[in-house]
């Protein structure tokens, strides 16, 4: 009640208590968080697998003696076995095709939904809407019917064409430019702008945001696609890193020291891009949650 | 006065598109449409419908001279007698019984610590955010070296912190702990981003709501309990429902680490449809598999929107 008089005196006794507990939870979160991660690169560094084993159980997991790049010479092949350097450029590529072409697509239907003139507009955006609900999954198996018997099993298409089109992100695009002013729409077609004109050089240059966050909700989700590749790919020629990263496990005995260097070569592009972009990336995970 | 304002509504609906826009811009705006409607209808809804189709038949995954069979509901009823099935079903709700308060919890009470002002507040949140972009397999691999039994780290801390009373555990051959081992690496994986999304929910509660409470005489357990957990009743409700849908759909860690074992203690369902249809090359059992999954997220996702409804208006 008169916590404003005492608020001098009171609340800097119990801030410290309180302070400590919340710098002990932050530091041993960080470290529970961190130190995986860590250590994954610090045995990508050790040629040894059975030393990598060994060392996990003390201090000496995080430190490496002789750093060698061994694991990677051997894992980072173009061609052959444990070709990770093709596997890599193999998901680069589906990733970049992907993308860009996503952006491209989703945004031009989205800016038709939100400023063109086809009647039907609010029905295509509810069933788009509706769409959202299905998850992958549970349409995985006659998608798999569809893109074999249309001839386009183990190709590099049969894993960016069915993923390019995506009801979230043509949503995202639909909010985005829906919100922006009635003028500038205006504006372009008194100049005389046709609307692929509109679409392209005035509401698309204001878009950056959400440009970058659908490239990065679009990114992470096509790097980390794991159950379609291993259904549709059969050979070296487009299998992604991820399905071959997961072919370690198959083995009787692990070969820790080249799994670790393949899963670092995984990590690097996505970390690089994070660390780059990082409030990027946080906010679009927020705003592709606010749908609702 | 209404009657003159209503006349030329009706007529200026009549008038089509292509009198009110003209051929160019109609035919542009079909172009820009296009493309994202057909594939969109070739690789979603085309899949959709024919799962329900296919689930009623024995379409098998390579064609066979013989034509293809309609069976009605048979595969329906094969699944519900498979205790498999069954079993699958009982191990993604065991899952999801553990991640909801496991990574939820966690995410809500770092999310409640990084809403204070301590020092190097967004380095910390962009650290815990870090394994939210990890792949699965590259997490899979971190944790498979973890999880190394008997002398990985998680058994080392387990063996020190216990002070040598708990013997090391099989994490990921021991039926009574791999769903639990998959719960910690799912947990660490994905906690970030249920992280940030209370986070956001915290920072939309307005500072004003917090003044009036401290005016009141509201501590901080007060202003916990009256002001943050009832601003973020939408944020709990969508941040449970997304983790239930995740969860029911639990397959990479699966089929990578424990092929849906030991003993069938770590078999999900999406893992059975993909045994079913991929291995077993049964793809109309599978299909029935997945429209059943389906169903699931679909009433996942419709609770949520009763619920949504009721906090938010």
């Amino acid at each position: 009640m008169s916590d404003l008089a005492l608020s001098s005196r009171k609340p800097a006794a119990t801030l410290n208590g309180y302070r400590i507990v919340q710098s002990i939870s932050v530091f041993v979160i960080a470290l529970v968080v961190i130190s995986p991660l860590f250590m994954l690169f610090i045995a990508s560094l050790k040629d040894d697998r059975f030393q990598i084993l060994a060392d996990m159980g003390s201090f000496r997991a995080f430190w490496v003696d002789n750093p060698t790049f061994n694991n990677f010479r051997e894992v980072g092949n173009f061609a052959g076995e444990l070709a990770f350097g093709r596997y890599l450029g193999n998901s680069l590529l589906i990733l970049g095709s992907t993308v860009s072409l996503g952006l491209v697509i989703n945004s031009m239907a989205g800016f038709i939904l939100a400023w063109g003139s086809l009647p039907g507009r609010a029905l295509i955006l509810s069933v788009i809407i509706a769409l959202y609900v299905i998850p992958q999954e549970s349409i995985i198996m006659p998608l798999l019917i569809i893109v074999s018997r249309a001839g386009l099993s183990d190709t590099f298409t049969a894993q960016i064409l069915p993923f390019v089109a995506s009801p979230l992100y043509t949503f995202l695009f639909y909010q985005f430019f829906a919100q922006l002013p009635k003028e500038l729409y205006e504006a372009a077609s008194i100049d005389g702008a046709s609307i692929f004109r509109t679409w392209w050089s005035i509401f698309m240059p204001l878009s950056l945001p959400a440009l970058a966050t659908v490239s990065i909700l679009m990114g992470i989700e096509t790097w980390n696609q794991y159950l379609w590749p291993i259904l549709i790919t059969q050979t070296d020629y487009a299998r992604p890193i991820s399905v071959a990263i997961a072919t370690f496990f198959g083995q009787d005995s692990i070969f820790w020291d080249r799994a670790m260097a393949a899963s670092v070569l995984m990590m690097i592009p996505i970390l690089v891009f994070y660390l780059a972009f990082q409030r990027w990336f946080i906010s679009s995970f927020v705003g592709s949650a606010v749908k609702g | 006065m209404s009657a003159l304002t209503t006349v030329p509504k009706p007529k200026r609906r009549r008038r089509s598109i292509i009198a009110r826009v003209g051929w160019p811009r109609f035919l542009q705006e079909i172009g820009m449409l296009a493309p994202a409607v057909l594939l969109m209808t070739a690789f979603l809804i085309t899949p959709f419908l024919l799962s329900f189709w296919t689930a009623m038949t024995n379409q098998p995954l390579v064609p066979r001279p013989t034509p293809v069979r309609f069976v009605g509901l048979n595969n329906f009823l094969r699944i519900l007698n498979d205790d498999l099935f069954w079993t699958s079903l009982w191990n993604v709700t065991r899952f999801t019984l553990w991640i909801l308060p496991v990574q939820c919890g966690l995410a809500f009470l770092t999310a409640l610590i990084l809403n204070q002002k301590i020092p190097f507040r967004n380095v910390f949140r962009g650290m815990f955010f870090l394994p939210a972009i990890t792949s699965m397999v590259v997490v899979c691999v971190i944790w498979g070296t973890l999880f190394q039994y008997p002398t990985g780290p998680l058994n080392h801390i387990v063996v020190a912190l216990s002070g040598g009373t708990i013997q090391p555990i099989d994490w990921l051959g021991d039926p009574n702990w791999a769903m639990f081992s998959l719960v910690l690496l799912s947990a660490w994986q994905a906690y970030g981003f249920q992280m940030i999304i209370y986070l956001a929910g915290m920072q939309g509660i307005p500072d004003e709501l917090y003044d009036a409470a401290r005016i009141d005489g509201a501590g901080r357990w007060g202003r916990f309990w009256h002001v943050t957990m009832p601003g973020l009743r939408p944020t709990h409700v969508f941040v449970l429902v997304i983790t239930t849908i995740q969860a029911f759909k639990l397959y990479t860690q699966v089929a990578i680490l424990t092929q849906g074992g030991p003993k069938s203690s770590t078999e999900t369902v999406v893992h059975y449809m993909v045994r079913a249809g991929f291995e077993e090359q049964k793809l109309g059992y599978a299909s029935a598999v997945s429209v059943i999954l389906f169903l699931i997220v679909l009433v996942i996702a419709l609770v949520q929107r009763r619920l949504m409804r009721r906090f938010d208006v």
